[in-house]
Formats: C-alpha cells, sequence, structure tokens
C-alpha cells in the first residue's frame, strides 16, 4: 500500500493523512478521527477501524491489542431524524428562551 | 526535553492552545503546554462551535463576546484557515409573546454596540427559507457565526509550535507545588519547572485547582447532539439551535444536564432534539442521522468566565469558562497581557476568581 491508498472511505482519507495525525502526537483512534474525519462518515468507522489501528500500532510500535477502536456512537448505523423523534415536545432549551430571561445568569440554565 | 520553562499551561484545549499560541507570538518565552490526553479530546473537540453574540446577556458579557468575534479574521490571516465564517445568527422564538422580550434584548444589547434586529416570520424566512412556518419571528444579528473547532485547535498548535512552543501529550499532570519560587509541576513522566503557571483545565479545572490548595466553582454539564449526513447547503445562518457545516452535516443539539462527566448519549435526549430539528425545520425530517455526539461543558456557577490571576497564589492563574470557542481569541489576547506586562486591554476585574466566596486555603 503507498501513502494515497484511501483507508476511510466515506471521508476519503488516506494514509498519508493518518500518519500525519500521528506525526503531530496523536495517539488513540478517537484523536486521529477528530483531526482528520476519519471514522466519522456513515460506517461509523466499520471499514476502517482495523486498518487505522494497524497503522497506529506500526508508527508507534505499541502492539495491535493495545489499540482501543473509536468510541461507537447511537444511532450505530444510519437511521431517519423522522424514526428517532420522539412525538412528545421537545424539551431542549431554546436560545432564544435563554436570553429572554431576566437576571444575570441567563446564559446558564437549569435543568 | 529541557526542564524549565518561562511559562507552563496545564491544558490544550481551545483554550490553553490559544493562551500558548499568543503567548508565542512574540518568541520572548519558552513556553510549555501539558495535556493528559490530547487537544481535541476535551470540550473542546464535542461542541457546536458557534461564534456567537448577539443574545449573550447582561450586555456586558456579550460585549466581551462580540470583541472575541471581531478577532477571528485577524486571527484567521495569522494561523490559517479554521473555516471561520460570520453567517450571521438567527434565534428563533414560536410565540408572538416573545416579541416584546426580542425588542428589550435589541435595546439593552444596542447600549453596547452589539445590533441587534428583531424579525417578523416573514423577514425570517426571507432569509433562511427552510425554517419552520410555524415560527413567530426571530432575533438575527450579522456578528454571529461558526467555526471549525477541529481546524482552529490544530493550527493554534501547529503556529504555537512554529514559534518555539513546546506541548506534551498523554501525560497529565498529577501534582503542582512551589518549590524557590518557580511552579513545580509533576507529570506522568517527570518533573516540569515554570515561573508562571496557567491552569487551562475545562471540565476538570475543580480536580487541577484541588492540586494548588483552590476550589474551582465550575459545573459540568452535559450537551448532546445529533449530526446528519451532508446535505447541499441549504442554511445559511448560524440558527440559534443548529448550523450546516461547510461539508454539509447539520449539527442540531442545545441539551443540557447536569450528570456529571459521562459523555454517553442518552436515547430521551437524542429523541428530543431530533423533535426539535424537525419543529425548526420540518424538511429534516427526512434526512439520515449519521451520528450523535455529547460533550461535557465547564460551566462556571454564575456562568460567567474565570479569567486572571488566581488570588493568593503568585504567577498562577486561570482560564476557564463556557463559549471558549468564541471567546478564544480575546482571551489568548488578554492572558498574554496579563502574563507579559501584568495589565490587560480589557478589566479582568469582573471575572477574578476572587468574586466567589468559596476559595478556602491558598497554596
Ligand atoms: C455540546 C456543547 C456545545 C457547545 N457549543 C459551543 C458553541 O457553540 N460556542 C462556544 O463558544 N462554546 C461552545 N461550547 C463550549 C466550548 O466548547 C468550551 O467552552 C470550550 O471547548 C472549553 O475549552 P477548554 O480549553 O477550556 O476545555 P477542554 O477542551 O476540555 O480542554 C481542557 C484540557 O485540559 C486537559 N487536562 C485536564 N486536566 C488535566 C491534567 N490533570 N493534566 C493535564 N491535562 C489536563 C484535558 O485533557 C483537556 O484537553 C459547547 C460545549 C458543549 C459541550
Amino acid at each position: 500500500m503507498d501513502k494515497s491508498t484511501i483507508v476511510c472511505r466515506c471521508e476519503e482519507i488516506n494514509i498519508d493523512e493518518i500518519e500525519s495525525a500521528i506525526n503531530l502526537g496523536a495517539h488513540t483512534f478517537n484523536d486521529i478521527k477528530r483531526l482528520t474525519r476519519c471514522g466519522m462518515g456513515p460506517c461509523q468507522a466499520k471499514c476502517c477501524m482495523n486498518l487505522v489501528r494497524q497503522i497506529i500500532s506500526d508508527k508507534t510500535g505499541h502492539p495491535l491489542s493495545e489499540i482501543k477502536p473509536p468510541r461507537m456512537r447511537m444511532p450505530l448505523s444510519v437511521t431517519r431524524m423522522g424514526a428517532l423523534a420522539g412525538t412528545r415536545a421537545s424539551s431542549v432549551a431554546s436560545v432564544f428562551g435563554e436570553s429572554a430571561e431576566e437576571g444575570e445568569t441567563v446564559h446558564e440554565e437549569k435543568l | 526535553m529541557k526542564k524549565s520553562y518561562d511559562v507552563i499551561v496545564v491544558g490544550s484545549g481551545v483554550v490553553g492552545s490559544s493562551i500558548a499560541y499568543h503567548l508565542s507570538e512574540d518568541k520572548s518565552k519558552e513556553i510549555l503546554t501539558i495535556d493528559k490526553d490530547f487537544p481535541l479530546s476535551g470540550t473542546s473537540g464535542s461542541t457546536q462551535a458557534w461564534v456567537w453574540v448577539h443574545n449573550k446577556t447582561p450586555a456586558w458579557y456579550g460585549e466581551l463576546n462580540m470583541y472575541s468575534a471581531e478577532l477571528y479574521p485577524f486571527l484567521e490571516r495569522k494561523i490559517g484557515d479554521v473555516e471561520y465564517k460570520r453567517t450571521g445568527g438567527i434565534a428563533p422564538f414560536f410565540s408572538e409573546a416573545d416579541r416584546e422580550k426580542a425588542l428589550k434584548l435589541a435595546e439593552k444589547q444596542a447600549e453596547v454596540g452589539i445590533k441587534v434586529e428583531v424579525l417578523s416570520r416573514d423577514e425570517v424566512l426571507e432569509k433562511e427559507p427552510a425554517l419552520s412556518r410555524n415560527i413567530a419571528g426571530a432575533t438575527y444579528s450579522k456578528i454571529d457565526g461558526n467555526v471549525n473547532p477541529f481546524r482552529l485547535i490544530e493550527l493554534f498548535v501547529r503556529a504555537a509550535r512554529k514559534n518555539g512552543a513546546q506541548f506534551l501529550f498523554y501525560n497529565p499532570v498529577t501534582n503542582i507545588t512551589k518549590e524557590n519560587g518557580m511552579f513545580k509541576v509533576t507529570t506522568q513522566d517527570g518533573d516540569y519547572f515554570s515561573n508562571q503557571l496557567v491552569m487551562a483545565g475545562g471540565p476538570w479545572s475543580k480536580s487541577l485547582g484541588k492540586l494548588l490548595g483552590i476550589d474551582v466553582p465550575i459545573k459540568q454539564v452535559r450537551g448532546q447532539v445529533i449530526v446528519t449526513e451532508p446535505l447541499s447547503p441549504f442554511l445559511s445562518h448560524t440558527i440559534g439551535g443548529m448550523r450546516q457545516a461547510d461539508n454539509g452535516e447539520v449539527l442540531v443539539g442545545y441539551s443540557k444536564e447536569e450528570v456529571g462527566y459521562d459523555r454517553r448519549s442518552t436515547l430521551d435526549i437524542i429523541q428530543d432534539t431530533a423533535r426539535m430539528a424537525i419543529d425548526f425545520v420540518p424538511a429534516l425530517e427526512k434526512v439520515n442521522v449519521v451520528r450523535c455526539f455529547s460533550g461535557i461543558r465547564a460551566m462556571p456557577e454564575d456562568g460567567f468566565p474565570i479569567l486572571g490571576e488566581i488570588p493568593g497564589i503568585e504567577n498562577a492563574y486561570i482560564a476557564a469558562m463556557h463559549s471558549g470557542i468564541t471567546l478564544s481569541p480575546l482571551v489568548g489576547t488578554v492572558m498574554t497581557e496579563l502574563l507579559s506586562d501584568g495589565e490587560t486591554s480589557i478589566d479582568l476585574e469582573r471575572f477574578s476568581l476572587k468574586r466567589f466566596d468559596t476559595i478556602q486555603s491558598i497554596g
């Protein structure tokens, strides 16, 4: 594989980009993910998981078994917004609602 | 590696990295930044990253945010493209009764020079046609925008390094003492010494403060965010509640829960947030959600930044706040003034840790 080989198909991230994140000092999948977006796309790291772990292991000399996978996040596979939405009215605070309150601590919130 | 520095910054989130970068600009100080993990592993890597001004109240706090937003274009010229966009900000309201409050907000903010317009429903829909026809109106200001937090922090670190500043990652600070007038910062891989010390620990500020024997009155407040698949550009403003990033993803969310340092996503809040997304922009009902994330806000007890000297400990400083993305250019600038000259262009008295009567023992 050369440096231009794609490891993350969703975000089109190649080996070179993973390696430069490691050169910047990132040694965990989560940290590389935030620097490069590798693993943030629709497949949620299902394709690139082990490729990236292998590159981390090769570059840092840590055994593969010690390289943790990235954090898995809801909803695990692509899901329609409408299917996720609750039927109750949202209780998420509104930005306007906060500014409109009186007092010194309005931008900070209850809940 | 060198053991002795002019300044040690603990924490390499957006706040610590900005301080390190701004301090490094004139290359007169030797600077070391230490992080227990990596620069984006804390709050700064899980944020909406609005550069948001217009409805921060009271007005003096809005003013502080405005000064920082105004620094962004200059910052970008210095450190590179951080995808800062001054999109204008829209905070919708759903009831006609809120118009009165909106007008009052506009009046207050005008006193400090923040221009806020109160829009009718039609005016909002003209600016942002995707918004729901159920809204009653919105407050609007040109000054608001957003930035790519990943790019921002990476470029802070790169630019600081270029100026000679050093960084140590994956290296927790476990103890801090003072020896012969210098700070001795004990870390996993040894001791480092400095004349000045800056604590920029975000949501860990309380436990960092304990190392110095001070209580930092900060709460941890979780926020959960939904990220959609990339969509063709359809939102051109930063909406109070959501924004569309350069790559087309829409980030939605504005939840607040005090559950300690727990970064799980939970179905109840995600369902609520999805509902809010559809209430704001009905067309979002049919789009795909790719992932969710959650971050832990560092929320000072009274909501305002804790910034400046640590009372009673000479040469120790703290910078801990919510809205660190918005405030980082200004915070880096004024902290550099404080550490270099002892004077700041903006009076920091109001942001002092002194305002809380909870300070216990002193180092
Ligand atoms: C969901 C959400 C949405 C938000 N939206 C916005 C927004 O739209 N606009 C905005 O301006 N702000 C927003 N914020 C707030 C903003 O993200 C934070 O104010 C900012 O990221 C704080 O940066 P920080 O550098 O203080 O903290 P962090 O990024 O958490 O950095 C602190 C660093 O200190 C390190 N550290 C801690 N303890 C130690 C130790 N003992 N030794 C060594 N290192 C240590 C940590 O590893 C960490 O890297 C949001 C926050 C959340 C959670």
